[in-house]
């Protein structure tokens, strides 16, 4: 009873505070949109810039040859480019500068060499001069992407067939896109932060300000304190949860209908980092550096559990750190719940997420003090 | 003959080296208004959450109704019976006057009704306000409201006026008049001379961890403080000089006026026959002792109007 008098006047201290409200709800709403925008589509699919310098001309009547407007179209026709072509007068470079501008962007240039024709006609090697920007992101992709319009272009020229073709297939059900994956991304990563730095943030004003020292006072137990805050931030996670659902379902028609085993997987996350929330109150004194500390223990762990960054992409050493992160398995866990509907999965994350649940919970209780020394 | 209600005997506090409770003893009996006057760092606020249990405590005995404030078992019984209001109080923000009185009352199974006890602290008007929008005399009410909610027998209300203006002093004052009348215990910390003197039936004034002086306002003041001074304005040498050969213990002050000490009311009434026999008709003034002179005395020093102790 009195663990619930806490969980109502925790929570509506929270719903009232403009600040907690944005960084809480709004911030991950606005991420998923915004993620959910790159990488659904909308306003049209991205394409790379490309300038193309065509040095190969038909002498007799000064146009480029047929074969290298021929290779042009096929890289326009892979729709991954917006190409720009060069005028033969002009410094390739000089011109791809000029063009782009200061913020223009990545400059990358092909220029298709003097006897590009030729040399393929008599079955001669020939070459592409692709020229990158070291800094540039992107450079692997566009020299892949222009290696396969090249191999294609090649195939096609010596009449070979085709026997191996690539099926895509997706690992999820039809009706989720790329942006899918981020629903539960966003929303586990958000409550976590909630947990870590929210918690942590308001427990240290509370302490701060005398608020949990005249609670002590009265008859109520530092267990229905902990209570009550576990419960008002299991409440605060399951709507914004519900809300992300909903974001995704309305922008991006995204249909998740979260089961019991998401609501557990939710339970079971807003206990663990209620409890790291409580284990970092015990020792920080005031809310910026709760607020600090908060951001530097999350934001790594965002990274380091595959909530932005798929964890295929990066070193084998940082695969194994991201193993004992217990973001990785909330955020596994959810996915297994929210998409794949795999029942191991989410087994797994369950038992994983409970017992790092009773661990931090119990140091959080322990270090927790209700009495000053 | 009045039950006691706080105990305490031969309370110790250390942390690491200092003593910041070094030996404390005192008594305080139902319907005391008892203040515990002192500078900053005397040991004030650490004597009273000692006593709240909120701190555990090194050496001694300290009883509230007889129970230890040391045992779990008692520590709950304690914990029903009090009422605090902390040093600096706050609450949640976000939270009306009445949500955060309402979170306070329902810690406990025997309570007020929230909205009289709010009338009582004439804080109506102010109940759907937000925590954060009242002013500091407002917020202290609303503070004083949640050391009342459980009705308890004992209060304790660790420097409630510090930062107050003069107008929502006086207010905290009169609550606590209040509080007297209706027979509850005060304990009241402060380092407001004047407030212990008006308030208090008894003071006990503690510096550095130690007691130096425990008893009823009168008393200390009567023991402690300096003999009456009876002032004659616009003075003159040769006044000064009859004066200080008859009685003793006069002197001329840089603006003209004679001061003279008196021991007691009969020496008083000698002075003004004195007075009446050489036709001195100047304004005449009697300063009667203080506190603040009994502290003076007591503790060698004055106490800032922020809690300092100045020598």
């Amino acid at each position: 009873m009195k663990a619930y008098t806490i969980f109502k006047a925790v929570t509506k201290n929270w719903m009232r505070s403009r600040t907690g409200l944005f960084l809480s709800i709004l911030f991950p709403i606005l991420l998923l949109v915004v993620l959910g925008v790159i990488f659904s589509g909308i306003g049209g699919a991205s394409q790379y810039a490309l300038f193309v310098q065509n040095l190969d001309l038909n002498a007799a009547i000064g146009e480029p040859s047929d074969l290298s407007t021929a290779f042009v179209a096929a890289l326009n026709s892979s729709e991954a480019f917006r190409i720009t072509e060069v005028p033969l007068d002009e410094n390739a470079t000089e011109y791809a500068r000029d063009t782009l501008g200061p913020l223009g962007g990545s400059m990358r240039i092909l220029v298709i060499s003097e006897g590009f024709e030729d040399d393929l006609v008599n079955r001669a090697k020939t070459s592409l001069t692709i020229m990158l920007d070291p800094a540039d992101q992107s450079g692997t992709a566009v020299k892949s992407i222009i290696a396969s319009v090249a191999n294609a272009f090649n195939y096609q020229l010596i009449g070979a067939e085709n026997y191996i073709e690539f099926n895509e297939a997706s690992l999820i059900d039809d009706q989720f896109s790329m942006v899918a994956l981020y629903v539960p991304a966003v929303t586990a990563a958000f409550m976590m932060i909630n947990g870590v730095i929210g918690l942590t943030a308001n427990t240290t004003e509370f302490k701060r300000r005398g608020i949990i020292k005249r609670l002590s006072i009265t008859p109520l137990t530092k267990l229905d304190w902990i209570i009550g805050n576990v419960l008002s931030q299991t409440l605060l996670n399951l709507l914004l949860a519900g809300i992300m659902i909903g974001v995704g379902w309305i922008i991006f028609n995204i249909r998740i209908i979260p089961d019991l085993f998401t609501i557990i997987i939710i339970v079971l996350g807003s206990i663990m980092f209620s409890g790291i929330g409580l284990i970092l109150s015990g020792f920080i004194k005031d809310t910026e550096a709760a607020t600090a500390i908060g951001n530097a223990i999350t934001f790594p762990i965002m990274y380091l559990s595959g909530t932005f960054v798929p964890l295929e992409l990066m070193p084998s050493y940082l695969q194994t750190v991201s193993k004992v992160m217990p973001l990785t398995y909330f955020s596994e866990g959810l996915r297994a719940a929210m998409l794949y509907k795999d029942l191991e999965g989410i087994y797994t994350s369950m038992a994983i997420l409970a017992f790092l649940a009773a661990v931090f919970i119990l140091v959080g209780a322990l270090v927790t003090r209700w009495k000053a020394k | 003959m009045n039950k006691t209600t706080v105990e305490v005997d031969s309370l110790v506090k250390q942390y690491g080296t200092l003593n910041a409770v070094d030996g404390v003893s005192f008594k305080i009996n139902e319907g005391d208004v008892f203040a515990f006057l002192g500078p900053n760092g005397a040991g004030k606020t650490t004597t009273v959450e000692i006593l709240e249990c909120l701190r555990p405590l090194t050496s001694g005995t300290a009883k509230i109704f007889g129970y230890d404030v040391t045992r779990a078992e008692d520590e709950k019984e304690i914990k029903k019976r009090i009422g605090v209001l902390p040093q600096e109080y706050s609450a949640l923000d976000k939270l009306t006057v009445k949500e955060n009185i309402d979170l306070i009352a329902e810690m406990y199974e025997k309570r007020l009704d929230t909205l009289k006890t709010i009338e009582l602290l004439d804080l109506k008007d102010k109940t759907k306000d937000r925590f954060e929008n009242l002013s500091g005399g407002l917020k202290q009410r609303v503070g004083i409201v949640c050391a009342l909610i459980n009705d308890p027998q004992l209060v304790f209300l660790d420097e409630p006026t510090t930062g107050l203006d003069p107008k929502a002093r006086r207010d905290v004052w009169s609550v606590i008049q209040n509080l007297k009348k209706l027979g509850k215990t005060v304990f009241l910390t402060t380092h407001y001379m004047e407030e212990a003197q008006v308030l208090a039936n008894k003071v006990a004034i503690i510096d550095k961890g130690k007691i130096s002086a425990i008893g009823s306002p009168e008393e200390l003041i009567s023991k402690y403080g300096s003999l009456k001074v009876l002032t004659i304005k616009n003075g003159d040498k040769k006044l000064a000089e009859v004066l200080q050969k008859k009685f003793g213990q006069t002197s001329l002050s840089s603006d003209g006026d004679v001061n003279v000490k008196v021991d007691s009311v009969d020496e008083l009434w000698r002075v003004m026959a004195v007075l009446t026999e050489m036709k001195v008709g100047r304004d005449i003034e009697i300063q009667t002792p203080t506190m603040d002179d009994a502290f003076l005395k007591i503790i060698g020093g004055r106490i800032t109007e922020e809690g300092e102790l100045k020598q």
